[in-house]
C-alpha cells in the first residue's frame, strides 16, 4: 500500500516498471537485445547518468543549503531515492547486458552505490530528525517521551490500575541485544516482536479501553520508537559517519570510472569512422 | 563546525577520484585499449596471417589497429585496408565492388566486432545491408515466394561482385511463368533498366498514384497495350496520356467528334457516352433532347448533319407545306402542339375581333393559303344595307367591331338634322338604308301630316326629302298642290 513514507519507492517501482515494458517492446521490434552503442542503448544510458548525477549532487547541496525556500529535505530525499534507483536501472539496461572492461566496472560500481544507498538510508532514518533534517538531540527525545507519557496517563486516567501496567509493558524499550549494531539494523525485528506483544495485550484489555486502542496504539509505538532512537542515537550518528566515508568514495570512483567510459565511448564509437 | 562542503570535493573525494584516474590510465598505460573493450575480439584464426595475425584477437588491445583518432586522416575501412590488401588487388572482388559504389557502406556494417571471441565476424543482415547503395534496394526480397528469408546466393550465386539477370527472369518464370513470358516479350530481359527493388513497379506498385491511374477498362489493360516496347523508366514514364493514342483504331465516330475522346467516354468503357450537345451548333432542347442520336445521325455521321427543320420533319407537316419549311416559325422544340402563329407575319393581320376568331373561322378545311381577304368573302351582306354600299365593309366599319361604323359618303339629306348632332342611321333608316321615315323623330303623326299637307292641297307627301331635302319645312314652300 502507497503511504507518505514509502511513496518514492512506489514510484519509482512504477517508472521501472514503465521503462522496461519500452524495453521489452524494443527488444522485441529489434528482435533482439538493444546495443548500447545506438540509439535506443545511448539514450537510456545518457539519461540514466543523468538521473545518477542528480541523485549525488542535488541532494547534497540542498542539505548544505539550510534554506527552506528550495524545498523540504525530506522530499528532496524521495527524489534523491527515486532517482537512485530508477537511474542505475536504466544504466544497466543501457549495458545490454555485457559487463566488459571499464563499462562492468562502472556497472559493477552502481550496483554498490545502490546498495550502499540502501543501508545509508535505513541507517539515516535511524537518527530522528525534523521534516527539514534537522537532528533532534537526546534531550529533545527525553522531553518527546515525558510528552508522550503524560498524554499516556491522561487517556488511562480513569481506567484500571491493570490496563495501565499492560500498556506500560507494551511501551517499555525494546531488550538490547546484540549491542548497538542490532539495535539500529534490528528495527524490523523489533517492529515484529512489539506487534506481536501488542496482539497479546489487546486480548487483556478492557472495552472501554479498546474504544480508544488506535490511539493508545500510536502512543505505545511513539514511546517505543522514542525509547530506542535514544538509546541508539550516539552509535547512529557514528555509523552515519562511517557510511559517509565508504559511500562517497564508491561514488566518486563510479562517476570518475562513468565519465572515462563516457568519453571512450565518444572517442571509439560516436566518432568511429 | 559542521562542515559544508560537497563530498565530492573534500579531501577523501578528490584523493578518491585522482586514484581512480591514476588507476584507470594506468591501466590504459600498460594494458592498451582493454579497458574500454566492449567485448572479446574475433578469436577465429583464418588459416593464414593476415597483416601479421591470424585473427583480430591477435592484435591484443592495440585499438589503433582498427581504431582511427579523430585527429589522424583516414577511417576505419582505410585501417581495414592496410591488412586486408587482397580486396584492393582482386578485380572484380565483392569487397572491392562494395567499396567503390557506395562511401556510406562501411565495413564494420557487416563485419561487426567485440561480439566474442567464436562469434561470427559476419552479420549480414540482409535488412540492415545497404544494397539500395548499390543501385538496387532489397526492399522486396526479404522473404521468397516460400517464404523463406533470402540469401546473397539466391540472386548472386557465387559471385557478389557480379550479378546475371537471367537470375531475375529464372526465379520469377518459376512463380508466374505465364506472365514472365509475356512480360518478356512485351519488355526485354534487362529487369534492371525499369525495376529498382523497392517494387516502384513490383507487385505493390500503385498506377493510380501516377498522373495517369488506370480507371475503370484501363485497369484491365496489359501493361504493353501502353508502354509496347519500352525497356527503360525513361521509356515506361513516355507512355502519352492522349486518348488517340491508344484508341484512334477504335473510333466509331470515323474522327468527326476529334480526338478527345474523354469529352464524352469515360475509362469505364465505350458504351454511355454522354455528348454534350449543347456545345454542338444545335444545342438539344425540347423534344429534341430525348430523341435517339440515330434519329438525327443516320449512319453514323454526325458532321454536316442538316439543321433546318424540315431536314427532319418534313414527313410531321401537317400544313402538307403550306406555312412553308421553318417549323420554327410557330413550333418549339417541345412539341408539334402549343404552336404560336403569328398572324402579324402574315398579308392579313388579325387585329381587333379577329384577333379573337378561331383559325378554323378563316382557315375551313385547314387551307391557309388562298385566303381571300376581302371581307364579304367572310362576312355576308347585312340586309339592314344589302346592295347600298357594296362589299367593301371597312369603307365604313373597323375589325373592332361592326357598331359603330362611320358612314363617310355622300348624303344629301344632313346627318345633323336635329339638335343632337350627327345621328344613328336607324334613326332616319329603322330597318334598312333602302328606305327612311321622319316620324321617328318628329312629334307630328302621320295622321297630322297628313291634314297639315291636304289642308295645303298636297297629297303626294310620303316621300318627306323630295320636298324638304335638308329637312327644313321652308323647304315645301307655301303649298300649292302636290309641288311636282
Amino acid at each position: 500500500m502507497i503511504t507518505r513514507s514509502n511513496r518514492e519507492l512506489w514510484l519509482a517501482f512504477i517508472a521501472i516498471a514503465s521503462i522496461s515494458l519500452l524495453y521489452i517492446f524494443t527488444v522485441a521490434m529489434l528482435g533482439g537485445v538493444p546495443p548500447a552503442r545506438e540509439f535506443f542503448g545511448h539514450s537510456i544510458g545518457i539519461l540514466g547518468f543523468v538521473l545518477m548525477l542528480m541523485t549525488e549532487s542535488l541532494y547534497s547541496l540542498r542539505k548544505r543549503s539550510r534554506r527552506a525556500q528550495w524545498g523540504r529535505m525530506s522530499a528532496w530525499l524521495d527524489f534523491h531515492i527515486f532517482t537512485g534507483l530508477v537511474g542505475p536501472f536504466m544504466v544497466l539496461l543501457h549495458s545490454s547486458w555485457k559487463f566488459n572492461g571499464l563499462a562492468g566496472i562502472v556497472m559493477l560500481l552502481t550496483a554498490v552505490i545502490v546498495l550502499s544507498g540502501f543501508i545509508g538510508r535505513y541507517i539515516y532514518t535511524a537518527v530522528p530528525r525534523t521534516a527539514d533534517g534537522v537532528e533532534l538531540e537526546a534531550g529533545l527525545l527525553e522531553s518527546q517521551i515525558a510528552q508522550v507519557d503524560a498524554d499516556l496517563q491522561r487517556l488511562l486516567a480513569d481506567g484500571p490500575a491493570r490496563t495501565r501496567t499492560i500498556l506500560e509493558r507494551a511501551a517499555a524499550p525494546a531488550q538490547a541485544s546484540g549491542g548497538t549494531f542490532a539495535a539500529i539494523f534490528g528495527r524490523a525485528l523489533s517492529d515484529l516482536r512489539f506487534r506481536s506483544e501488542w496482539g497479546r495485550a489487546r486480548r487483556e484489555l478492557d472495552t472501554n479501553t479498546l474504544n480508544r486502542i488506535d490511539q493508545l496504539e500510536g502512543l505505545v509505538r511513539r514511546k517505543r520508537s522514542l525509547y530506542r532512537q535514544v538509546s541508539s542515537l550516539a552509535a547512529a550518528r557514528r555509523l552515519l559517519a562511517l557510511w559517509h566515508a565508504v559511500h562517497i568514495p564508491i561514488g566518486m570512483v563510479l562517476f570518475t570510472a562513468a565519465f572515462i567510459h563516457a568519453l571512450a565511448a565518444i572517442y571509439y564509437a560516436t566518432l568511429l569512422r | 563546525m559542521k562542515t559544508t562542503r560537497l563530498g565530492c570535493i573534500s579531501s577523501t573525494g578528490i584523493i578518491t577520484t585522482l586514484l581512480a584516474v591514476l588507476l584507470i590510465g594506468g591501466i590504459a598505460y600498460a594494458r592498451g585499449g582493454v579497458l574500454f573493450n566492449p567485448g572479446e575480439l574475433n578469436a577465429q584464426a583464418g588459416g593464414r596471417s593476415v597483416g601479421g595475425v591470424a585473427s583480430h584477437a591477435e592484435t591484443g588491445g592495440r585499438c589503433s589497429a582498427c581504431h582511427v583518432p579523430f585527429w589522424e586522416v583516414g577511417g576505419m575501412d582505410d585501417r581495414c585496408l592496410v591488412c586486408h590488401v587482397e580486396i584492393e588487388q582482386s578485380a572484380d572482388d565483392f569487397h572491392r565492388v562494395m567499396l567503390a559504389q557506395s562511401q556510406s557502406h562501411q565495413c564494420y556494417n557487416c563485419h561487426t566486432e567485440h561480439r566474442g571471441a567464436q562469434a561470427s565476424l559476419t552479420v549480414l543482415d540482409l535488412q540492415r545491408f545497404p544494397h539500395q547503395a548499390v543501385g538496387y534496394s532489397l526492399q522486396a526480397h526479404v522473404t521468397s515466394g516460400a517464404g523463406a528469408a533470402f540469401t546473397c546466393f539466391d540472386c548472386h550465386g557465387g559471385t557478389f561482385g557480379s550479378f546475371n539477370q537471367a537470375n531475375c527472369t529464372a526465379c520469377h518464370h518459376q512463380i508466374n511463368p505465364a506472365f514472365m513470358d509475356a512480360h518478356l516479350a512485351d519488355f526485354g530481359d534487362g529487369c534492371l533498366a525499369c525495376h529498382d527493388g523497392i517494387d516502384t513497379y513490383g507487385k505493390i506498385f500503385d498506377h493510380n498514384s501516377l498522373a495517369f491511374p488506370l480507371q475503370g477498362e484501363h485497369a484491365n489493360a496489359a501493361c504493353s497495350g501502353c508502354h509496347a516496347g519500352a525497356v527503360s523508366l525513361a521509356e515506361l514514364r513516355q507512355a502519352p496520356h492522349e486518348c488517340s493514342a491508344c484508341h484512334l483504331e477504335d473510333d466509331a465516330h470515323a474522327g468527326n467528334f476529334g480526338q478527345d475522346c474523354g469529352t464524352c467516354h469515360t475509362p469505364d468503357g465505350w458504351e454511355g457516352a454522354a455528348f454534350d450537345h449543347s456545345l454542338a451548333a444545335f444545342p438539344l432542347t425540347g423534344a429534341h433532347a430525348t430523341a435517339a442520336c440515330e434519329d438525327c445521325h443516320q449512319g453514323g455521321v454526325f458532321q454536316g448533319t442538316p439543321q433546318d427543320c424540315f431536314s427532319c420533319h418534313a414527313a410531321d407537316d401537317a400544313h402538307d407545306g403550306r406555312f412553308g419549311q421553318d417549323c420554327a416559325a410557330c413550333h418549339t422544340p417541345d412539341g408539334w402542339e402549343g404552336a404560336v402563329f403569328d398572324h402579324t407575319l402574315a398579308a392579313f393581320q388579325l387585329t381587333g375581333a379577329h384577333a379573337t376568331v378561331a383559325c378554323e373561322d378563316c382557315h375551313q378545311g385547314g387551307v391557309f393559303q388562298g385566303i381571300p381577304q376581302d371581307c364579304a368573302a367572310c362576312h355576308a351582306e347585312p340586309d339592314y344595307h344589302a346592295g347600298q354600299f357594296g362589299i367593301d365593309c371597312a369603307a365604313c366599319h373597323d375589325t373592332a367591331a361592326w357598331m359603330p361604323a362611320l358612314f363617310d359618303r355622300p348624303h344629301t339629306f344632313p346627318f345633323d338634322h336635329g339638335e343632337n348632332g350627327r345621328s344613328e342611321c336607324r334613326v332616319c333608316h329603322p330597318d334598312s338604308v333602302a328606305s327612311y321615315t321622319c316620324y321617328t323623330c318628329h312629334e307630328h303623326s302621320p295622321a297630322d301630316i297628313e291634314q297639315e299637307h291636304r289642308e295645303e292641297g298636297i297629297s303626294n307627301f310620303s316621300d318627306c326629302t323630295r320636298c324638304h331635302p335638308t329637312g327644313q319645312e321652308e323647304e315645301g314652300g307655301d303649298g300649292g298642290g302636290d309641288g311636282d
